[in-house]
């Protein structure tokens, strides 16, 4: 029946029944799982009602704070995901002493891949890309981001790209190749399954999504500010922002391009990456990494922002050395373009080379440094208090030095080829992307959280979480050093050396502490949300903030501010406060004015909808679906390039009713401490 | 965001934003454009096909006329100018150089580099 299988072969490509991965009990069952779960969700959300809520309030919505909310609650999802993947390695690992453990060798290496691709791409970054949208508008003093819709279709192209590898655990197989697939192993002969055409689809989709979240930060940060808002009045968030989507317009299309080289070997036999005619594999590595480095850049410089927020509040001082801190930054986002090379130095460059990219890599550790002391400096002398946001900053600068000294290093050739795809690499990167990244990310929700929700976080909990985090932390990957030090090398799916299994233990009583960690913030959440009333933020300013953000009503009304605030120096918030204390009266009767702001626009969705069934269709080689999607994805940019109305005007009363409460709330406060 | 015009002093603008110029002398900017990148394009074929020039310069006049093909479209299409409008522009430029020239001559290096220290199997074999 050959005509009958050109038929099956041109419907439905290399999908069939073998799909599904009948004879694995334990991505089924996960995926079975979460299934049930979706379905329970969306139909509890049809059942009650809520969908034309959730429909015309957070789908379709352009509001950068709800998309900021929208890209955290992917990232907190996908940061479970990417953590049950930890666990299991963590388990394999303490387990697989002269046995095969419990986890065959295919589906381990898919497991490592998986996780690393997760955790960098849709939980650190959607993390601080979520933060960084719904803070930098605030902070800014305006009233939404430059490009309000292209923001919901950055945001909806980054969840295609979480959901097609989500996608990859019950209908065929993700990569086994690592985290960034490097050839030949990911070429065709050696990956001939769709494991990394999931993740070069899915990376390539929302590798749009992120370059279009990036393009739209840097134009809200040069173009968008408040009167007085220049440069050097802006809050260090705002700077490293600057700094970090700068890195994205700049790295991400090497990404791109690198994965379409990848994908045309695969797809239409080409020779970029191949042993045989004329392709280079090593060509790979230098282009990943070019936009490797720099990422890693993209993910720690919001941190580093953050911290500079979070430091300076709750020390009660301005941020020392703001200026040194500007150059800092600065000074990072162009040296991390310098540094590829220690990603493989043991690739066979020669001695010049790996000394310039040596020195290059230990040099970025001073402006690193400086903003470590800087960050001393603001807290000596200063009132600090010890709430959560802060310990997870203290935590930070105590396990990002121990991370930054590996790195150093890691950075001179001679040790990094003793050490090179060790236990003691993992163990560097983790140190500094969770130490970093993740305690940053941690810090930003506790801190921000308030103003997104309108009421706080529970310390207790918020608290205990820092602590079993922060310990957990170290007992998962010290032990991690040792290992390395004695010769483990990284992705062993089992191993026969007695030496290394009682700090593979070790490691793994860690992962259970840190799970505890991730519980204990499980629970903030929902005490949290079931005390709100006593948690309740009436003031919009919980911390005794400094930025603009404060400013305005927890949660803000969605045009952010009644008024587009005047600054007249660094902290300016702060300089408002002392002010209205000093005169002990604000502004009476202002007038307000009619606001105008972008209509919602459900482009971002439609487009992601088309985005995912093309994905799909590109790794299962369906070819009319590929047209299908392709054209539905044009065809909605074309609708929406035609439209007619695309902002709508929020009468001068409401503007004034809303602002008024808040008004009256922040007037009680000012007289309050103005009397303590 | 038409509410937004509490912009800093000096604002700038955007590529391809237009500023009181009339039709005509836009029309004008670019046809003469368009000229230059014609002539430029049409010089780049004939350069690459001519016994006429010295062989060994021919392709440091492509990379010549490349240049300037950029220069052309820089200027005349995407409206980059010295102007004290253009701060963001001109500088966001400045940075697409050095990363382009960082990648590329880096990778140009690295790669150099690779091939002289690790040669294909019948290089070595041939140099024993």
């Amino acid at each position: 029946m050959p005509a009958a299988l050109t038929v099956e072969a041109t419907m439905l490509g290399k999908l069939d029944w073998s799909a599904i991965p009948f004879d694995q009990p334990i991505p089924l069952i996960a995926g079975a799982v979460v299934l049930v779960a979706i379905l329970a969700v969306l139909i509890w959300v049809v059942v009650k009602g809520h969908l034309p809520y959730l429909w015309h309030e957070w789908i379709t919505s352009v509001d950068h704070k709800r998309i900021g909310v929208m890209y955290i609650l992917l990232a907190s999802v996908m940061l479970l995901r990417g953590g049950s993947d930890a666990i299991m390695m963590r388990i394999q690992q303490a387990i697989a002493y002269q046995s095969q453990g419990y986890l065959p060798p295919e589906h381990y290496n898919q497991i490592f891949s998986a996780h690393g691709t997760i955790m960098i791409f849709f939980v650190a970054m959607p993390f601080v890309i979520g933060l960084m949208n719904l803070i930098v508008p605030l902070q800014l003093g305006v009233r939404d981001v430059a490009f309000p819709t292209l923001n919901s279709v950055g945001f909806w192209l980054t969840a295609t790209g979480a959901l097609l590898v989500n996608l990859s655990l019950v209908i065929g197989e993700f990569a086994r190749t690592g985290w960034l697939a490097f050839p030949p192993l990911s070429g065709l002969s050696y990956s001939p399954g769709v494991g990394v055409d999931y993740y070069a689809w899915s990376l390539q989709i929302s590798g749009v999504g992120t370059l279009v979240a990036g393009i739209n930060l840097v134009t809200t940060v040069l173009k968008l500010r408040t009167k007085g808002m220049n440069y050097l009045r802006m809050p260090m968030f705002c700077w490293t922002t600057l700094a970090s989507n700068l890195l994205i317009v700049a790295a991400f299309p090497i990404l791109t391009a690198t994965l379409a080289m990848l994908l045309l070997d695969r797809y239409l036999g080409f020779h970029f990456f191949t042993n045989e005619a004329g392709g280079n594999v090593m060509m790979f590595m230098n282009l990943i990494w070019a936009w490797g480095h720099p990422e890693v850049y993209i993910l720690v410089l919001p941190a580093f922002g953050i911290f500079s927020e979070v430091v300076s509040t709750f020390s009660g001082k301005a941020l020392f050395g703001y200026r040194s801190m500007v150059l800092a930054t600065m000074a990072i986002c162009v040296v991390s373009f310098m540094v590829w090379l220690h990603h493989f130095f043991t690739m066979g460059a020669g001695p010049n080379v790996n000394a310039i990219f040596g020195i290059a890599s230990m040099i970025i550790a001073i402006p690193t440094g400086v903003k470590i002391y800087n960050w001393l400096f603001t807290m000596y002398g200063g009132r600090i208090r010890f709430a959560t946001p802060m310990l997870w900053s203290i935590g930070f600068m105590v396990t990002f030095i121990i991370g930054g000294l590996t790195g150093v290093l890691l950075a001179v050739p001679p040790a990094d080829f003793m050490l090179h795809n060790s236990m003691f690499l993992v163990a560097h990167f983790h140190n500094v992307i969770i130490g970093g990244v993740l305690f940053g990310a941690f810090a930003g929700y506790e801190y921000w959280f308030p103003k997104a929700f309108g009421f706080r976080l529970d310390e207790r909990w918020g608290k205990a979480g820092f602590w079993f985090t922060f310990l957990g932390f170290f007992i998962t990957f010290i032990p991690l050093y040792v290992a390395g030090m004695l010769g483990m090398t990284r992705r062993m799916q089992h191993y026969d050396v007695a030496a290394w299994r009682p700090w593979m233990i070790v490691a793994a009583v860690g992962m259970a502490v840190l799970t505890i960690g991730v519980i204990c913030q499980i629970v903030q959440l929902v005490v949290s949300i079931r005390n709100r009333e006593t948690l309740r933020d009436r003031t919009g300013d919980p911390w005794d903030g400094r930025s603009l953000e404060w400013a305005t009503s927890s949660p803000p009304p969605v045009f952010n501010f009644a008024f587009n605030p005047d600054v007249r120096g660094e902290d300016a918030y702060w300089d408002m406060k002392v002010q209205a204390q000093q005169q002990s009266l604000e502004r009476d009767g202002p007038e307000y004015r009619d606001i105008e702001m972008p209509r919602n626009s459900p482009t971002g969705f439609v487009c992601a909808f088309f985005a995912t069934i093309m994905g799909f269709a590109l790794i299962w080689h369906i070819w009319w679906m590929v047209i299908l999607g392709g054209l539905g994805a044009w065809a909605t940019f074309v609708v929406f390039a035609w439209r007619d109305h695309d902002e709508y005007v929020i009468p001068a009363e409401e503007v004034a009713a809303i602002d008024r409460v808040n008004l009256e709330e922040r007037r009680s406060l000012v007289s309050m401490a103005g009397t303590a | 965001m038409s509410d937004q015009t509490h912009m800093p002093a000096g604002h700038d603008l955007a590529p391809g934003d237009e500023e009181q110029h009339s039709v005509g002398a836009r029309i004008l900017g670019y046809v003469v454009g368009l000229v230059l990148a014609l002539l430029l394009t049409a010089t780049s074929f004939f350069i690459a096909g001519t016994d006429l020039v010295w062989q060994p310069s021919i392709p440091v006049a492509l990379i010549v006329l490349a240049i300037a093909q950029m220069g052309v479209h820089l200027v005349f299409f995407l409206h980059i100018t010295t102007g004290p409008d253009n701060t963001n522009n001109v500088l966001a430029l400045a940075f697409g150089l050095m990363v382009v020239f960082l990648v590329v001559g880096g990778t140009v290096w690295i790669m150099a580099n690779l091939n002289a220290n690790m040669p294909p199997m019948d290089q070595i074999m041939r140099m024993q």
